[in-house]
């Protein structure tokens, strides 16, 4: 799994002149290494987590992996890169994590790290004698783009279990159940189906009538989303957005579909999933290799009526694979700019997810992962929209 | 959970906003900037979208010692407490700079002498500069781990309930014990059982496995089918109000040659380590109570604190100083976790929550554990 993707971490590296990597983010060194294990609580997790050390000249990245009893872990690192654990909360374990450093990497060599702990802060001077560590996401980010056959494989299955688990749950979709319910199910039978994390508290909201109907403020005067779940009971009519996210191997699947509940769609809504399906359409229809996130936000605006098709706080699309929303963004604070000097490589992913919204409708939101090629893109997402589109 | 989403209620928020702000005090900072999601709870007292795993750090939440304001990353108001206002909350952002301005613009961020934050990623060391001029930046995770060492009798109150939570989803699976089934299968239903509960959030995700008889603890993939003569560990991580819940039992699958001896190793270890939880003692009793009883220590943790997540003290063999200069002080809540292995039988697991009060250990969780006197009676 981190062969491929080691060459093209190691090749970043070398770009941005970093001699070693220093990787404590889950989704970082499950990239670099290749690792998967189930995900913990984040309150959890930066005590117990698995450092990856990546050296520009050592194909193997070192792994110093915590083994919760019986954890299930599996590696295809060499046995001397396999170590036990760093715990860099602590004082004590930050000194351990310095002889190691000294050990292994050089002395003026130039070091990237993606977060320092409160002890790796007061031990700066003594890890990094050659001066403040850079950042790095900066050597990750742009490796992660292009995905390989394994990582896309990796996802494609963590979508099919999704969906696969999914379907349990529309089928039970019905007044009187309640959100908690539809969570409970899904994770049973995503987890039967082989999922290794569930990667967010599922969200199966119920969207107002109105764009601003009050009941919950928000800094943009627009929809807020996601909205947690709640016990609260559903009723016939409700139209929810429904948004979840597994693991499989370390890659994230998405999900996102608009249900209603207890009924058919009525015209109007039919009308919202029509308008959603042509602004998808058009951003399809110019995404591919060389395209930009500017082209594609364009394709979206122009198809929307000049008006963007996606919530001020969220974007058009995003990236996807050991972090459910990766880069690229599409459409976001970064800017314009930004956006048009983002060109998509072959074999980057994509989750497109435009939104309509017209009040009475409930609106239409849906999630579609695609897989940048030369001349176009292919499908990974493979859901029905019922209860929308054809009958 | 219930049918809206709520902030804590106020004596838990204020009790643990009381003591972020001591520590802010006695460790002479004038701006915290918080990251983790615990943190942010422990402050705010607002639910926020759980994610599994690290995130990279963020300015997600800013208290400030003087007026005790707070300042928090959310895009609306949902469970968002009344005293932190409209004008305080900031909405989602992915350019780092839309948060440096925002930052900028509270009161009492020009004139910080000393901010305090709770991680730190290289580009933020040079952003937050820019929000805080006048600022030294330094650690506030210690600060913060003070805080939150202890837990107030609020925070006793929900972390119960969390361990009630993780009890059922437990109990879920062992019911549902037979040859045949797999690893996978009885996570779904302790996962599902906690969530159906009312939480769909967890703490954990690694339900339920076969115990290796030939490792002293399995590390491979969960793709195991329960077969007779298996001892089967059951570990139960709920995340209920934000607080971590976690208990563990092992149960065997018909007869297993040399379990009952197992047990009786298992119990005594855990007498020990029940006794080692006196107030004022060193953390590092727990590792002596291993020793004591013979038994070789685990590669994990054998104690770590219950709050908000992993609270201090984290009591592990890879931390032998840090434990013996550790303190148990009451009010402190500890997962302690019994293990013992033995080749050619497998291992007995259990995790139980033991409360350290003034007169001694309590034992929160009364998950039922096998009782080998009993084989033969189902």
């Amino acid at each position: 799994m981190y062969r491929e993707c080691g060459a093209r971490l190691r090749a970043s590296m070398k770009d941005k002149g970093v001699d070693a990597l220093v990787l404590l983010g889950n989704g970082n060194v499950v990239y670099a290494t290749g690792a998967s294990w189930p995900l913990l609580d984040a309150g959890l997790s930066h005590v117990e987590r698995p450092v990856a050390i990546v050296l520009a000249d050592d194909e193997h990245p070192h792994l110093y992996m915590p083994f919760r009893e019986g954890s299930a872990f599996d590696s295809e690192l060499p046995d001397d890169h396999v170590h036990g654990p760093l715990y860099l909360e602590f004082d004590e374990g930050v000194e351990h994590f310095a002889k190691i450093l000294t050990g292994l990497v050089p002395s003026g060599a130039t070091v990237a790290v993606d977060e320092l702990t409160g002890a790796m802060r007061r031990a700066g001077a003594r890890l990094f004698p050659a001066g403040p560590p850079s950042d790095a996401a900066l050597v990750v980010g742009p490796a992660k783009l292009v995905k390989t056959i394994d990582q896309i494989s990796s996802v494609r299955k963590a979508c099919r279990i999704t969906e696969q688990a999914v379907v349990e749950v529309q089928k039970s979709l019905a007044p009187g159940v309640r959100q908690i319910d539809l969570s409970a199910a899904f994770v049973r039978r995503a987890f039967e189906l082989g999922a290794t994390t569930n990667m967010i508290e599922a969200i199966w909201q119920v969207m107002p009538t109105t764009r601003n109907s009050g009941a919950v403020w928000t800094t943009t005067g627009d929809l807020a989303l996601p909205l947690l779940p709640t016990e609260k009971e559903l009723a016939k009519g409700d139209v929810l957005w429904t948004d979840v996210s597994i693991t499989y191997e370390g890659y994230c699947s998405d999900f996102g579909r608009t249900w209603v509940v207890g009924e058919e769609p009525s015209p109007q809504q039919q009308a919202q999933f029509a308008k959603w399906r042509e602004i998808l359409d058009a951003v399809l229809a110019v995404t591919k290799a060389g395209a930009t996130c500017g082209d594609l936000a364009r394709a979206a605006i122009a198809a929307n009526g000049g008006k963007k098709p996606w919530l001020p706080h969220f974007y058009l699309g995003h990236g996807i694979g050991t972090n459910a929303a990766e880069m690229p963004m599409i459409g976001t604070d970064l800017g314009e700019e930004f956006d048009d000097n983002f060109v998509f490589p072959a074999g980057m992913l994509l989750v497109l997810e435009p939104v309509v919204w017209e009040d009475g409708t409930g609106g239409y939101r849906s999630e579609e992962i695609v897989i940048i090629t030369e001349d176009g893109h292919q499908s990974i997402t493979d859901y029905p929209y019922t209860p929308y589109g054809a009958s | 959970m219930a049918e809206q989403i709520l902030p804590d209620d106020l004596a838990l928020r204020t009790g643990r906003r009381e003591r972020a702000l001591a520590q802010m005090e006695a460790n002479d900072l004038d701006v915290l900037v918080l990251g983790r999601q615990a943190n942010v709870r422990y402050v705010t007292g607002a639910p926020q979208l759980w994610v599994a795993g690290t995130r990279p750090f963020a300015p997600i939440c800013v208290l400030v010692r003087a007026t005790g304001e707070i300042h928090l990353n959310s895009s609306w108001d949902e469970g968002i407490p009344e005293e932190i206002g409209h004008d305080h909350l900031y909405g989602l952002a992915w350019n780092p700079m839309t948060n440096i301005e925002v930052l900028k613009h509270i009161d009492g961020a020009s004139t910080a002498r000393r901010v305090g934050t709770d991680a730190m990623s290289p580009s933020f060391a040079q952003l937050l500069p820019m929000a805080f001029p006048n600022a030294e930046l330094v650690d506030g995770e210690g600060a913060m781990k003070a805080a939150r060492r202890t837990k107030t009798p609020d925070e006793l109150r929900v972390l119960r309930g969390a361990l009630a939570v993780a009890e059922r989803g437990l109990a879920a699976a062992v019911s549902e014990l037979a040859v045949g089934t797999t690893e996978q299968a009885l996570n779904g239903v302790l996962m599902e059982a906690m969530t159906a509960g009312g939480f769909s959030t967890s703490a954990t995700q690694d339900g339920a496995w076969v115990t290796s008889r030939e490792h002293s603890w399995r590390v491979g993939r969960r793709d195991v089918r329960v077969q007779d003569g298996d001892l089967v560990a059951f570990a139960a991580g709920a995340l209920a109000d934000g607080y971590v819940g976690e208990v563990a039992r092992t149960w065997p699958v018909g007869e297993v040659a040399g379990a009952d001896a197992l047990y009786r190793r298992s119990n005594d270890l855990w007498e020990r380590l029940v006794d080692a939880c006196r107030p004022g003692a060193p953390a590092s009793d727990l590792l002596a109570a291993y020793e004591a009883a013979g038994e070789s220590l685990p590669p994990m943790p054998v104690a770590h604190g219950l709050g908000l997540g992993f609270d201090p003290p984290v009591i592990s063999p890879d931390l032998p100083q840090t434990s013996a200069g550790e303190v148990l002080d009451p009010g402190t809540v500890l997962a302690v976790t019994a293990y013992v292995w033995e080749p050619g039988v497998g291992a007995v697991f259990s995790r139980d929550a033991v409360l350290i009060t003034d007169d001694g250990p309590e034992v929160l969780t009364s998950s039922p554990a096998f009782n080998s006197a009993a084989v033969g009676t189902s």
